[in-house]
């Protein structure tokens, strides 16, 4: 008998240390047993330190990006919408392709953020902010084409149910006004929720500033932060409860855009799959700009390779990897659909779209987004760092022929071939879009310069040991509490 | 955790009543403050504190402590409660801004289609965005007032150690309105539990005078 309990025990004790269950285990969110006051250290210092030149050689190339691109949009504005190349048939082209473009780019941040936070996916914790912060930046992107491409700028607040002696009001039954509520709201909540979450972290820098300017404007925007017990129940409680709301506005943004498309009768446009589609797709393009942006800070700033570890990258190139793979499958779906419709419109739309004079739109965006991100099946590329950043610009540069390719292939060729005209960019075009390109790259770097790019408390409240209990839980634990 | 933290000062030796002061000798006692190197040593005063009967007394910590808020005894916060109300609210204003000039002052139609309740499936999207968007508002402003702030100054930061970099540890501040203050009894309670760099926090002399 003792033999056999012997052995009983020798094979337990071999199966704890067996690799099977050792893949079990987590990895660590801060690697090398960093303490506390290591990561305060580390991310204030980003903020604190001289302003390296390589911050202003670049901001310096986006902010020229930005600028011509607000000269492109004053003299749009000034001379009419004829300067763009929208034109009958097609009346939305680069506007809404950008727009679309950067409001899909934004929801991987709020995923990123707010859903993995509820479900308690801790490796996310290190790069939530950033990846807010691009949210954010990337919204602003997108609010400049909604608001300018009416043409009469100054005619906006139509958009808006503004009681006015004309008698007129806007038709709440259109998805167009819906937009104009979700990206409002959007902006909004995401603009708070990352607010919010910086202010505990805002009061550290407040406490470290050495100068009187940095104390007194960090003191201002941290309204006073002291990290006492009883704030700390509310903000936590705040924390879910904005978790919780932007969870369910990520979805309803991106289904109200997707409606933009879908709720007309345009062939190639009137599908029910539209709103998956866009939601995959905006998380797919947001996760592969979260690694563009994160891949590059971490190599400028080396102290960061501790807190953004590969394998929460690798965790980021999975969830591209599905994204992606859910992209690639609605690609497949919706040719079949065309062609089990029976409708010789649709059937028209999509056989136009892969053969006629616009074929390379589509043909560029289904060979890069169904091909690069099922390059992630291999640890290998998922841990190849270089070749992770080129393949996550790849994929951005893949989302934007997908919308390219879904406003102006649909809407050159519409039900009366006599109308047909294809769709060719101007200067003006081009410019601005790259001048919201130099937007979202500024206001970035000013991110990276003057704000906390971690979430500290967050971070050291899942430090070992950083729990009386000797358990290192996150601070989402009021989730459990709320139930 | 504790060896990451820097050492307390004046954790070896008891110094009586000749308690390092902060902010200026003249005014009044603002509250007696320490600093803890763990959590643990935190939460462990307060139950102590709270069996003493001492109310008036505030933890502050550089990231939120499991178990403090309970050995406090402080509520659930109300904020969900407020945010429940602003989403009903929100609902309410509008499905009134959507309503009202559809169906009464100016009914836009268009192909005929309905614009009362029974074309209830229109009105939603802009229902869950405006919802949503109160929601969030009134959760960080509640947050904000219910945190006491903004307030940008604070008898605390008279108190050179906490003012110049709070995440360096756990401290706590009893103030000295409490109607069981007493600064021997607390100066040892807080010695005997192993806390550091005990202070008595006076308020700051003002400019004028």
């Amino acid at each position: 008998m003792s033999t056999t309990s012997n052995i009983t025990t020798t094979q337990e004790t071999s199966e704890l240390n067996s690799p099977d269950l050792h893949l079990l285990e987590r990895p660590p969110q801060v690697l090398n047993n960093r303490n506390p006051l290591w990561v305060t250290d580390a991310v204030c210092s980003i903020v604190e330190g001289k302003t390296p030149l390589w911050w202003y050689a670049a901001i310096a190339f986006t902010g020229t990006f930005a600028a011509i691109g607000g000269a492109c949009i004053l003299y749009m504005i000034c001379t009419g919408v004829g300067v763009w190349g929208s034109n009958s048939p097609c009346f939305w082209a680069w506007d809404i392709t950008n727009f679309i473009f950067w409001v899909s780019m934004a929801h991987a941040g709020s995923l990123i953020s707010a859903l993995l936070f509820l479900t308690r996916q801790k490796w996310s914790l290190s790069i939530s902010r950033a990846a807010e912060a691009m949210t954010v930046f990337a919204i602003v992107c997108a609010g400049v084409y909604p608001a300018i491409h009416i043409g009469r700028v100054w005619f906006v607040w139509f958009l808006f149910p503004v009681p006015n002696s004309y008698g007129m009001w806007p038709n709440f039954s259109s998805p167009l006004l819906w937009d104009v509520f979700a990206v409002t709201s959007y902006l909004t909540v995401s603009s708070l929720f990352w607010f919010a979450g910086m202010i505990p972290d805002l009061a550290v820098l407040r406490d470290r500033a050495t100068t009187k300017v940095r104390k007194f404007a960090y003191g201002i925007v941290s309204l006073g932060w002291l990290g006492t017990a009883r704030q700390w129940r509310h903000y936590e409680m705040m924390y879910v409860l904005l978790a919780g709301l932007t969870s369910v506005l990520v979805v309803t943004v991106t289904t109200i855009v997707a409606s933009d498309c879908a709720t007309s009768v345009v062939p190639g446009w009137h599908a029910t799959i539209f709103p998956f589609y866009f939601m995959v797709g905006a998380v797919y393009s947001g996760s592969a700009a979260v690694l563009t942006l994160l891949l590059p800070l971490r190599l400028i700033y080396p102290q960061l390779r501790d807190l953004i570890t590969p394998s929460q990258l690798d965790k980021v190139c999975k969830l591209l990897l599905l994204m992606g793979s859910c992209v690639g499958y609605v690609y497949v779906f919706e040719l079949f659909n065309a062609w089990y419709s029976a409708n010789p419109f649709e059937r028209g739309a999509f056989w136009e779209r892969f053969t006629g004079s616009s074929a390379w739109y589509a043909i560029t965006c289904l060979s890069i987004n169904l091909t690069v991100p099922q390059l992630f099946w291999f640890k290998a590329v998922r841990r190849c760092l270089p070749l992770v950043f080129v393949l996550a610009i790849l994929c951005n540069v893949g989302m934007w022929f997908e919308r390219f390719m879904i406003v102006t292939s649909t809407l050159t060729h519409d039900f009366l071939p006599s109308s047909w005209k294809d769709f060719h960019p101007t200067i003006v075009d081009i410019l601005t879009a790259t001048g919201t390109l130099g937007i979202f790259f500024t206001l970035f770097l000013l991110f990276i310069r003057f704000v906390p790019i971690m979430s500290m408390n967050e971070l050291k409240a899942t430090l070992p040991g950083a729990q009386p209990h000797g358990d290192a839980i996150n601070s989402n634990h009021l989730a459990e509490e709320a139930h | 955790m504790s060896h990451h933290l820097p050492k307390t000062q004046g954790s070896s030796g008891f110094q009586g009543h000749h308690l390092p002061v902060a902010g200026s000798k003249e005014e009044p006692l603002y509250a007696i403050g320490a600093r803890f190197e763990t959590p643990e040593a935190l939460v462990q005063v307060v139950d102590h504190l709270r069996d003493q009967g001492v109310s008036l007394y505030e933890c502050f910590t550089p990231y939120p402590v499991h178990g403090l808020a309970e050995s406090m005894r402080l509520p659930k916060s109300v904020l969900s409660l407020l945010v429940l109300g602003g989403g009903i609210s929100a609902v309410l204003i509008a499905l009134s801004m959507e309503l009202i000039p559809s169906c009464l002052i100016y009914p836009l139609v268009v192909d005929g289609k309905p614009l009362n309740l029974s074309a209830l499936p229109q009105y939603i999207p802009i229902i869950v965005a405006l919802t949503i968007m109160i929601g969030a508002v009134t959760a960080v402003v509640g947050m904000i007032l219910l945190g006491g702030m903004p307030r940008w100054n604070n008898p605390m930061f008279a108190w050179d150690l906490f003012a110049k970099d709070a995440s360096r540890g756990f401290f706590l501040a009893v103030e000295a309105r409490d109607r069981k203050f007493s600064t021997s009894a607390l100066t040892e309670l807080l010695h005997e539990l192993g806390a550091g760099d005990i202070t008595a926090i006076h308020e700051e002399a003002s400019e004028g005078k």
